[in-house]
């Protein structure tokens, strides 16, 4: 039992990064009726350019030295006192890094939503009222590019990155099992879920949530009432590539920095599609379906089988349900 | 339309071959492809085998993609399933005839063509791309297992056989070469008489509106599995020759990215046409070849710049696709069209 609840505890921690990940692919089809088949690879470049805020920049000469590690005298005297390991310790060094974290998080923020933006405007606004076909396509296309790029600019692979929060490990007892949980991954799992439900209010309640709720309504109609379409896609690009940037710093924290982050954003598009594309609701609920059976699989089966089953899942959901958990059903006009 | 031919009768609307340019020019190509292996070295044969490999394929995505508009993402796994047929086949058989292993390739793969296209009658589109897309990590993830090692050698992947045809090892890259290219012209030959039939002309319909194919009296249920169970037939023949043509075959090679190139071929040449994905196909496979070259000579050879080789390489590819999406959508057989037109009206063109 012990076994079982450390395992749903890693699950749930994982499934909320799936959510983040996938956020941003339904945001991009609910806006555009684009599926971002790249998605996986802007997160890549979220990672990349977290570690090139985050590590390089600050390593360079011209930085002054508190960005690299701040050192206030109240810290070292915090420090002094706290034994090695312990909690305490942690938040220390932790805080001792604030600088750089904040400053690789603004700079993946920036980077790739300037990315995303000239993706939008040289790739995707070209093609605009094309076949699905087309548009999955140029999204695949956009997968070699920007595999190759990352390739060409970054050749680190396997970097540490600080983590965004204090990382100190968690124990505790329950069912009469010993558990414990990085309380970096705590932190993750709630950064995931507050970007989540910041958006849903942002979606529900502003101006330019209305206006995107709109225009994934009826393009022609929101075109009508005076809503900038092609503005929305900007946005939508926007959400996507942003969040993308902070769930690749936490993948580049939680796995190091490696090209094969690209790829686990393929299995990201098949929890997507289990719960249903345009359904923030059902991304949610795959996500943690996904990640708490990914680990069990891992707990039962080991980790190899653990990488399968997004995919073998998605088949099943898509026979049975062909529009995900909570998809809405396309209704087709003859 | 004008297009400068007379034709009194239907057959002659339908011949394949009807006019001397085109006549002349199959004639040609046929001389073109029987001579090469005499003037051209190794190195040109060996990347002639592999497109005329990867013509079989593409052709057998087209019949999928182009005629009958389902998507796949994961024809590589039937690449897979043909290679690793015809190495478990030679497990168990090492004298079997190479054609003989052929149809069994061909007939394994058609019969997982017919299993993955289970899908495609409850979604298609994207939907279909991701299902075809999970089937292809599944069957590589199967092939990589232990408990399949014996006959696929599992992770670390396995020799393959070479074809003996009466006696006669092929081991050269001619013998090879003119093992393949008969078979692809026949394959060839087929889809493109395939769609001349009541059947090809079924899959058209079901492309342009499957519920109006289906009110015409088309059952989409066999039509579709058939024509996923035919452009599997062909990526198993593909997948055979493959594992002959190479001295040994890995998972890996059968991935996404194999999945992928298949599509981009496809795309670049243009879909729904027979020539389409031969002219996609020669282009994509020499695209990396001539940025080598081009590479060499600029770099003179330089090991730190080979490393920037292969992402450049993937740069071009993903360029090549968008490109062609977005200015050339038809492909490069639409180029076609419009040379021959034009060649056709003279001089009465503009």
């Amino acid at each position: 039992m012990g076994q079982f609840v450390q395992y749903l505890i890693n699950g749930v921690i994982s499934g909320g990064i799936l959510a983040l990940i996938a956020l941003g692919i339904v945001s991009v089809f609910k806006a555009t009726k684009v599926v971002n088949f790249a998605h996986g690879h802007l997160i890549l470049f979220g990672a990349y350019f977290y570690f090139t805020f985050a590590v390089m920049l600050p390593e360079a000469a011209f930085m002054p030295d508190w960005v690299r590690s701040w050192e206030p005298e109240w810290l070292v005297a915090y420090r002094a006192d706290a034994p090695s390991f312990s909690p305490k310790a942690a938040i220390a060094s932790w805080i001792s890094d604030v600088p750089r974290i904040l400053l690789g998080l603004a700079g993946a923020l920036a980077a790739n939503a300037l990315l995303a933006l000239l993706i939008e405007r040289l790739v995707m606004r070209p093609l605009l009222g094309q076949s699905t076909f087309a548009m999955i396509l140029s999204t695949v296309g956009l997968i070699w590019v920007l595999e190759g790029s990352a390739g060409l600019i970054w050749t680190a692979e396997a970097e540490q990155v600080p983590s965004l929060g204090p990382n100190f490990p968690i124990r505790f007892e329950l069912f009469g099992a010993n558990l414990f949980l990085f309380s970096g991954s705590l932190f993750n799992l709630l950064i995931a879920l507050a970007l989540f439900a910041a958006l849903m209010l942002v979606l529900r309640y502003t101006r330019s949530g209305v206006a995107i709720r709109a225009t994934a309504e009826d393009q022609s109609t929101a075109y009508a009432m005076g809503i900038n379409v092609p503005r929305v896609f900007s946005s939508a690009w926007l959400i996507a590539s942003t969040t993308g940037a902070v769930a690749g710093a936490i993948l580049a924290t939680r796995t190091g920095l490696s090209p094969a982050i690209g790829l686990f954003g393929l299995s990201v598009l098949a929890v997507v599609l289990m719960g249903g594309l345009d359904s923030f609701a059902g991304v949610l609920l795959a996500s943690m379906l996904i990640g708490v059976l990914q680990a069990m699989t891992q707990w039962k089966l080991g980790g190899e089988y653990a990488e399968i089953v997004p995919y073998v899942a998605v088949l099943i959901v898509i026979l049975i349900r062909p529009h995900g958990f909570l998809g809405q059903e396309e209704i087709e006009r003859i | 339309m004008i297009t400068g031919h007379y034709k009194t009768r239907y057959t002659a609307d339908e011949g394949i071959w009807s006019t001397w340019p085109k006549q002349a020019g199959l004639v040609a190509a046929l001389v073109a492809l029987a001579v090469l292996p005499l003037i051209a070295n190794n190195y040109v044969l060996l990347l002639a085998g592999q497109i005329a490999i990867f013509i079989i394929a593409v052709v057998g995505l087209n019949v999928l993609v182009g005629y009958t508009g389902l998507m796949s993402l994961g024809h590589g796994a039937f690449f897979a399933i043909g290679a690793y047929t015809t190495v478990a086949v030679h497990h168990e058989f090492p004298n079997t005839f190479p054609l003989i292993t052929l149809l069994i390739s061909i007939a394994v793969a058609a019969a997982f063509g017919v299993l993955f296209g289970l899908p495609s009658l409850r979604v298609k589109g994207l939907y279909l791309a991701v299902a075809t897309l999970s089937a292809n990590f599944i069957v590589l993830f199967l092939i990589r297992q232990e408990w399949l090692a014996e006959w696929t050698g599992g992770v670390s992947g396995t020799e393959t056989p070479n074809a003996v045809l009466f006696g006669y090892e092929l081991r050269s890259q001619r013998a090879q070469y003119y093992f393949i290219v008969p078979i692809m012209l026949i394959m060839l030959l087929f889809a493109q008489n395939l769609f001349r039939t009541r059947f090809g002309r079924a899959l058209i319909a079901i492309r342009d509106k499957d519920y109006s194919a289906e009110i015409l009296g088309i059952s989409l249920y066999s039509h579709k599995l058939k024509s996923f169970a035919i452009s599997a037939a062909y990526c198993g023949a593909a997948g055979c020759l493959w594992a002959y043509f190479f001295p040994a075959i890995l998972p890996e090679d059968f991935g996404l990215n194999m999945s992928i190139t298949l599509v981009v071929c496809l795309v670049a040449g243009g879909m729904g046409r027979t020539l389409g994905p031969v002219f996609g196909t020669v282009l994509i496979l020499l695209v990396p070849e001539i940025l080598k070259i081009v590479f060499a000579n600029v770099t003179d050879g330089d090991a730190n710049a080979q490393m920037l080789f292969s992402p450049m390489r993937d740069i071009a590819f993903g360029v090549l696709i968008i490109g062609f999406l977005i200015f050339e959508p038809m492909g490069l057989v639409s180029i076609w069209d419009r040379f021959w037109r034009f060649v056709d009206r003279w001089p009465f063109s503009k």
